[in-house]
């Protein structure tokens, strides 16, 4: 069941154009990745989820509720961790958490015995009476999503929760989404971090204004038929052989491997016979993935060109 | 959509503690009602101190050509100043939610705290009400305890020649207690949608503090014997802003919107 349903979803300010006819679906308690680079209209695709902002064209529910008319009880269901945590400095993480607490008009003690766990989770007990500009980076945006999640929302967006912290917050950070996830909270995590995406997300969509792919992750890695095949000799001597087959493929080698590209997946039997019938010693065959690095600069290429 | 007062108290709670904690802009915020207090203290001393001084006469009929001969000029004074000085006094309470405001209202812009205050289910009616309260609470605490020290300084120093209490007098308590509330509500609304149309929050200090030029224009046009100060006087004074408060409370509704807020904001 689709916890998010958006359906040609656009947003035009007075200049310019943010996004225009963005159509996907997350379901219930995955983790989705927003992909794109920076001024892509992530920002403002999650804004109109949560709220924040009514869409020019189209429409979209999150959780059931319509966003162009859910306001409060919207709001009430999403958790929003924008990219700068957004904490009062001078207040300190207590005060920053009740202050959330009552604004979603919680019961105060049984929220904050849900802070406290949290507090704890996080590694961040015995600093909540702290001014919240004494903390670091990555406390701050633990607190922040602490504060994101203390009203158990069913939706929970991320918007580039790793920006700007150092690789250790960041991996910090990633864990506790980790562990947010674990917990079967549906999530939608934008990001221009492909390593971020590829290690939290199912699927993802990529965009640039508009969507350019949804697909699973495994999908856009495998888009490609390519067939790594791994020798026991040196593979040089056996590219001419493959690349004399009756339907031509390239062929590249790449770390002592022979990288056959196909147009069918049928093919890959005839690829490993004549390999087989000219001697060679197979250690390993399988379709290649191919990181989501080239994944997505090979779709930017294409919507560069397009 | 309702409006739900626990969300908006917890704005105002967010928003005093937050000022509590800003001992800097707590100090300069009582650096103009320590004037305010001082100048016309000292004034009334110099008045009082030496009242049979040729000079107060010569300032007196300036003032009032008609004044008896047998009538103490230093007594004429120190009354004129104080019914002159409810003029300026009156820049208290519209500059005090003036720095306050700018500082909560846009200053959740430069801190980047808007977008989740604006994300959870508090709505923008209930945002305004709550800052609107952090700034004229203790606006309102600074005037009267302003007032309180001018009463008691004033009549201290005043008493050895006056023998009386100077203040508070009916048209100080008319005023702190029914004029000043309606200028703070004023300068709070001013602050507050300018400090939704700007980008930080010293601009929105500075050009909301430009609604307290007409207040210095008029406290001048009284010291030049141009206008004639009294309880009517600022009656009419009040009357006008109170007609200013409700056009800003409706365009404060109207203009506290979120989604302008969040696209000009952020």
């Amino acid at each position: 069941m689709s916890s998010i349903e958006v359906a040609g979803l656009s947003k035009r300010f007075a200049d310019r154009t943010a996004v225009e006819g963005l159509t996907f679906n997350v379901d219930r308690g995955e983790v989705f990745g927003l992909l794109g680079p920076n001024g892509a209209g992530k920002t403002t695709t999650v804004r109109m989820l949560t709220g924040l902002l009514s869409p020019t064209e189209g429409e979209a529910t999150v959780s059931g509720i319509s966003i162009r008319t859910g306001g409060e009880m919207l709001r009430r269901r999403v958790g929003l961790l924008t990219e700068n945590p957004g904490l009062y400095d001078r207040l300190t993480g207590r005060e920053n958490l009740l202050f959330f607490i009552k604004l979603n008009e919680l019961d105060a003690r049984l929220a904050w015995a849900r802070a406290s766990n949290l507090l704890r989770r996080f590694g961040l007990e015995g600093r909540e009476d702290d001014p919240c500009g004494s903390y670091s980076k990555g406390m701050r945006q633990k607190l922040a999503i602490i504060r994101t999640i203390i009203h158990q929302p069913e939706i929970i967006f991320l918007d580039e929760p790793t920006s700007g912290l150092d690789p250790e917050a960041a991996r910090t950070v990633r864990d506790a989404v980790a562990e947010l996830a674990k917990d079967g909270s549906t999530i939608v995590l934008c990001s221009h971090n492909l390593a971020e995406v590829e290690q939290l997300c199912g699927r993802v969509a990529v965009i640039r204004g508009r969507l350019i792919e949804v697909s699973t992750l495994q999908a856009m890695r495998k888009a490609e038929m390519v067939l790594e095949v791994r020798l026991a000799s040196d593979p040089s001597g056996f590219e001419p052989i493959v690349k004399a087959l009756p339907f031509a493929p390239a062929v590249e080698l790449v770390d002592s491997k022979l990288r056959v590209k196909l147009r069918h997946e049928e093919q890959a039997a005839d690829v490993i016979s004549a390999l087989v019938l000219a001697g060679a010693r197979i250690h390993s065959a399988a379709r290649a993935e191919r990181p989501l690095e080239h994944v997505y600069l090979e779709l930017m290429r294409r919507e560069d060109a397009s | 959509m309702a409006f739900h007062s626990r969300r908006a108290m917890a704005v105002f709670w967010k928003d005093s503690l937050d000022l509590r904690k800003n001992r800097a802009l707590l100090w300069t915020m009582l650096v103009l009602p320590a004037v305010l207090v001082l100048v016309p203290t000292g004034i009334i001393y110099g008045y009082a101190h030496d009242p049979h001084d040729p000079s107060l006469r010569t300032m007196a009929l300036f003032y009032d050509p008609t004044l008896p001969a047998g009538a103490s000029a230093a007594r004429y004074l120190i009354d004129k100043t104080l019914t002159d000085w409810f003029g300026l006094y009156l820049i208290m309470p519209v500059f005090v939610p003036i720095f306050i405001s700018s500082q909560s209202v846009a200053g959740e812009k430069e801190r980047r705290t808007i977008e989740p205050l604006l994300a959870s289910p508090v709505t923008a009616a209930e945002i305004l009400a709550g800052k609107s309260l952090a700034s004229l609470v203790p606006a309102t605490v600074v005037s009267l305890a302003a007032f309180a020290a001018l009463c008691a300084l004033v009549d201290w120093v005043a008493w050895r020649y006056v023998g009386d209490l100077l203040l508070p007098n009916r048209m100080w308590l008319f005023g702190v207690l029914v004029i000043a509330p309606l200028f703070a509500f004023f300068g709070n609304g001013v602050a507050v949608l300018v400090s939704a149309r700007v980008a930080d929050a010293k601009l929105a200090q500075q050009l909301s503090g430009l609604v307290t030029l007409p207040l210095v224009g008029l406290a001048g046009g009284q010291l030049a014997g141009l206008l004639r100060a009294g309880t009517l006087y600022y009656a009419v004074e009040g009357g006008i802003v109170l007609l200013l408060d409700i056009l800003l409370v409706v365009a404060s509704i109207r203009l506290f919107d979120r989604e302008r807020l969040i696209s000009r904001w952020v």
